[in-house]
Order: C-alpha cells, then sequence, then structure tokens
C-alpha cells in the first residue's frame, strides 16, 4: 500500500535541499523585461554589459565573437546540469539531461563522415561521453551509440544513405529518453518524456500531411513511447490537411492546442512548445519531488537558447524587429 | 489480588499514555523539522541573509514534541507518579491513557504536516524576503490543532485527577 503522505515526507526530505536551492535560483531567470533590453542593445558590448550583472557575466566576460559566446554558453549549460548531480537526482536523471548532446554528436559526427568533412567544432562537450571518444571510429563508441552508428553503415563500413542519419538518429535518441525516465521511476520525467515525443510526433505528422508524403513515410517517422496513437493518427491522415489538423487537435493529446495555429507553418513550433512550456510551469509549482529542479534546468536550457540567439543575432547584425521575432516563449 | 485492565495495572497504563504522547510527539517534531529544514538549508546556501528569516518556519514543527513531553509531565505529575507512593485503579490508568492519545496522534500528523508547510512556505521568502511574516501564518494555521489536542487533553487528566481524589 502506498501512503501518500510518506512520498510526500521523503521527497520534501530527499529532494528539500535541492527545491530550496532552485526556490532561491530561479528568481534570477530572466523575466521579459531583460530579454527586451538586450533584443534593444544596440551592439554586443552592450549586450554584455546588460550580461554582466547576472549569471552568465563570467561565462561572457571575454567573448569577443560567436565562437566565443558558443563555449561560453556551453560552459554555463554544463555547469547547470552539474547542479542536476549536486541536487542528489538520481543519475536517470541526469542522464536524462546529458544523453541528448550524445545523440546530437553522433549525428554531427556521422553526417561529417558521409560528407567527408572535419567534426572540428561540431561536438559538444555537454554529453556523457567525452569529446575525445566522437574524434575515434564510431565503433568504438559506447554501445547504445554504436548500434545507432552500425544501422546506418553498409559493409564496407560507410554510410549508405546520409538521409536516414536524422531519422535513426532521432528514433534512437527518443527511444533512450522515454527507457531513462522509465528508469528514474520519476513521474514528472516519464511526464515529461512523453510530452516530448509527443510534440516530435505531432510536428512530425503535420509537416509530412502538408507535403503530402505516403503515409507509409509517415509510419516509420513516428517515434514510440507518447500517448499520442500513432494507428489513429494514421487513420486520419488521408483526410484534407485542413480536417487532418482539426482531428489532430481534437485527440486528448492535443487538446486545448488551437488547430489553427497548428495548420500554420510560422505558428506550429511556437504552439508545440508552449505544450513544454506549460508542462514545466506546471512542475514548477509542485512544492515536493523532482520537478521544480527539472524545471528549472529546463527553464536555464531554454534561457541559454534564447541568449545564444539574442547575442549571435546581434553580432551577425540583426536588427531588433528580426531578434524579437527569433524569440519565442521560451522561459517559464 | 492485583488490580488490572487488560493485563495491566493503572500505573502502567497511566506511564504507557505519558510515553506514547512524548515519543509521537517527538517523532513528529523531528521529521516536521527534517522536512522544513531540508527546504531552508537550501535556501540559506543559496542567500545567506534569509536565514533569520527562515530559523522559525524550521522551529515551528518542533512545538509539537513539546506538547507531547507537558503531556507526559502532566500525567506524572497529576498523579503522583513521581513521588514513588502510586495508587491508582486499573480502570483510571486506562483512562489516563486514553486520555493521552489526541495529544499523542494529532501532535504526530500534525507536526509533519506543519514541517511540509513550512518547507513549502519557505519557497514563499526566498522570492520575496519582506513577505516571511506572512509565510509564518501557514504552518501558524496547522499548529492550530496540536493546541486544541493539548487542551483537551489536559482537560481529561484533570477531570481524571479530581475523579482520583474523590476516591
Amino acid at each position: 500500500m502506498r501512503v501518500p503522505l510518506f512520498k510526500t515526507v521523503y521527497d520534501a526530505v530527499y529532494y528539500g535541499f535541492a527545491v530550496g536551492k532552485v526556490r532561491v535560483l530561479e528568481t534570477r531567470i530572466f523575466g521579459g523585461g531583460t530579454y527586451e533590453r538586450l533584443v534593444d542593445a544596440p551592439t554586443f558590448a552592450e549586450q554584455k554589459r546588460i550580461l554582466s550583472d547576472t549569471v552568465y557575466g563570467r561565462y561572457l566576460e571575454n567573448a569577443e565573437n560567436a565562437d566565443d559566446v558558443e563555449v561560453g554558453l556551453e560552459t554555463a549549460l554544463d555547469d547547470f546540469y552539474r547542479f542536476l548531480a549536486e541536487a542528489n537526482l538520481p543519475e536517470p536523471v541526469v542522464r536524462f539531461f546529458r544523453v541528448r548532446y550524445d545523440y546530437a554528436n553522433l549525428r554531427a559526427v556521422l553526417k561529417a563522415r558521409a560528407l567527408g568533412a572535419p567534426i572540428e567544432g561540431m561536438i559538444v562537450g555537454l554529453g556523457i561521453v567525452p569529446v575525445t571518444a566522437f574524434e575515434g571510429p564510431v565503433e568504438r563508441l559506447p554501445e547504445y551509440l554504436a548500434q545507432v552508428a552500425a544501422s546506418l553503415l553498409d559493409e564496407d563500413g560507410r554510410i549508405a544513405e546520409v538521409d536516414a542519419i536524422d531519422a535513426a538518429v532521432e528514433q534512437a535518441a527518443f527511444a533512450d529518453l522515454v527507457e531513462t525516465a522509465r528508469s528514474s521511476k520519476s513521474r514528472a520525467l516519464k511526464d515529461l518524456a512523453r510530452l516530448m515525443v509527443d510534440v516530435a510526433n505531432a510536428r512530425a505528422a503535420i509537416r509530412a500531411r502538408r507535403k503530402n508524403r505516403p503515409a507509409s513515410d509517415l509510419a516509420e517517422g513516428l517515434l514510440k513511447g507518447g500517448t499520442l496513437r500513432i494507428r489513429e493518427v494514421e487513420k486520419i491522415y488521408t483526410l484534407p490537411f485542413a480536417e487532418f489538423v482539426d482531428a489532430l487537435a481534437a485527440m486528448p493529446t492535443l487538446r486545448g492546442v488551437d488547430a489553427d495555429a497548428l495548420a500554420d507553418p510560422s505558428a506550429l513550433d511556437v504552439v508545440l512548445d508552449n505544450m513544454i512550456s506549460h508542462f514545466l510551469r506546471q512542475a514548477r509549482a509542485v512544492q515536493f519531488g523532482p520537478e521544480p529542479v527539472i524545471a528549472y534546468v529546463m527553464a536555464r536550457e531554454a534561457e541559454v537558447t534564447a541568449v545564444r540567439t539574442l547575442l549571435i543575432g546581434r553580432l551577425a547584425g540583426l536588427d531588433r524587429d528580426a531578434l524579437r521575432s527569433r524569440l519565442r516563449e521560451l522561459y517559464v | 489480588m492485583k488490580d488490572l485492565f487488560w493485563g495491566m495495572a493503572g500505573a502502567d497504563w497511566a506511564l504507557l499514555g505519558g510515553g506514547i504522547a512524548a515519543i509521537l510527539g517527538g517523532i513528529g517534531s523531528a521529521i516536521g523539522i527534517t522536512a522544513a529544514s531540508s527546504a531552508i538549508a537550501g535556501i540559506v546556501s543559496e542567500d545567506g541573509e534569509k536565514f533569520g528569516k527562515l530559523l522559525p518556519l524550521a522551529a515551528m514543527p518542533g512545538t509539537q514534541g513539546i506538547y507531547g513531553f507537558i503531556a507526559a509531565v502532566l500525567v506524572l505529575i497529576f498523579f503522583n507518579l513521581l513521588s514513588g507512593e502510586i495508587n491508582i485503579p486499573a480502570a483510571i490508568g486506562f483512562k489516563i491513557f486514553l486520555a493521552c492519545m489526541p495529544v499523542s496522534f494529532l501532535c504526530l500528523v500534525s507536526a509533519i504536516y506543519q514541517g511540509l508547510t513550512a518547507a513549502a512556505a519557505a519557497g514563499i521568502v526566498a522570492r520575496r524576503s519582506e513577505d516571511s511574516g506572512k509565510a509564518l501564518i501557514f504552518p501558524a494555521l496547522v499548529e492550530t490543532y496540536a493546541v486544541l489536542a493539548l487542551i483537551v487533553t489536559i482537560l481529561m487528566l484533570t477531570v481524571l485527577q479530581t475523579a482520583l481524589t474523590k476516591m
């Protein structure tokens, strides 16, 4: 028998210290005002001055170009992930956040190999596998990555289909995320993994339908582990696009999502990303457990993405309107 | 023939009641303080200046342990157990045991919930130091029921002491 009070007390004691830290740290997450100041800053130097009083100040104080910004923000993100381990969260929770970068690195390595391009500057050091491991043969990578690579290599060790890399790596990455979330025994992480799969599937299905791709392609591309029923999506796939989107929006997984926004190519990503933002807002409101810590780290991820967009955009000479249009509802 | 109630003498029942009150109140307070302190320690590790405002929240669940202790001491004093001249009929002893139950269980449960409420209220102070007064109110509301249980136990013990005096 599971007594709710026991679990609540366990969570309050086990995660209490981390949640207490997060309650202070989340007050330092950027609000709309900071983003507005960064958008309005006329120069990169002014943006750096605005950030100097924030957690990013020390990571960016010597940044002069886009590469420096990437390195600085990567270090900042690495420290946020390190907080997960320091916060006494179970190992699978830490793996959930870091393993995605291993798959991103694998994708970069496989594409570089297929195209004969160098991998310098393409590997990020935020994963579980050290950067140096990606410089060697893919066969020597940890098994979970080597298997994906092996599925793409022909008998001569060459990559038969470059176009298949993205799909194969994405399938493996999401399967790993779902399995890692399951092994974490954290309900919040399991829900998050399911939601991420649903968002990816909804995005893939709408894009495929808009391009009139055959249903057989869709079935191969959809990810397992979500709540969106793949067979039901296949059933409605033959409907005209507008009706397909309406039927998809009426499914329980996407209930509450505006069908018109799903049908609008410029609004699709925003409306689907907002589903994750909404989940994180709910997670923040949980008092005891890993949810507030997970929500905090994801909010920091979104913040790093937004800061990178604004800094590199300004370095590239984008104007205010262009920068503003690239900012989404990234922070929670 | 020895006066027994369910195999135990009056003094045994009285001591068991007082002991349970002290034990359960203490357990509840220890758990409550741990739950509140875990969150508060995390906040203080990031913002040490809030320690003074958070300390009352950590200390609040400790009162239930004190209430249990008070109930146990009252049992010892009211029924002259400290003197060594123990003369409590078994039926009265059992009633003393029953009289200790409200404070025992209410303090166990309310201290745990008060600790959880204090941990949640600490989040208010983490965001806005100036709201520390408001944050104290929520766990204080939980305290009410522990106080009421102590009052009930004291009244019952008083009635039993009077009854014993008249015998």
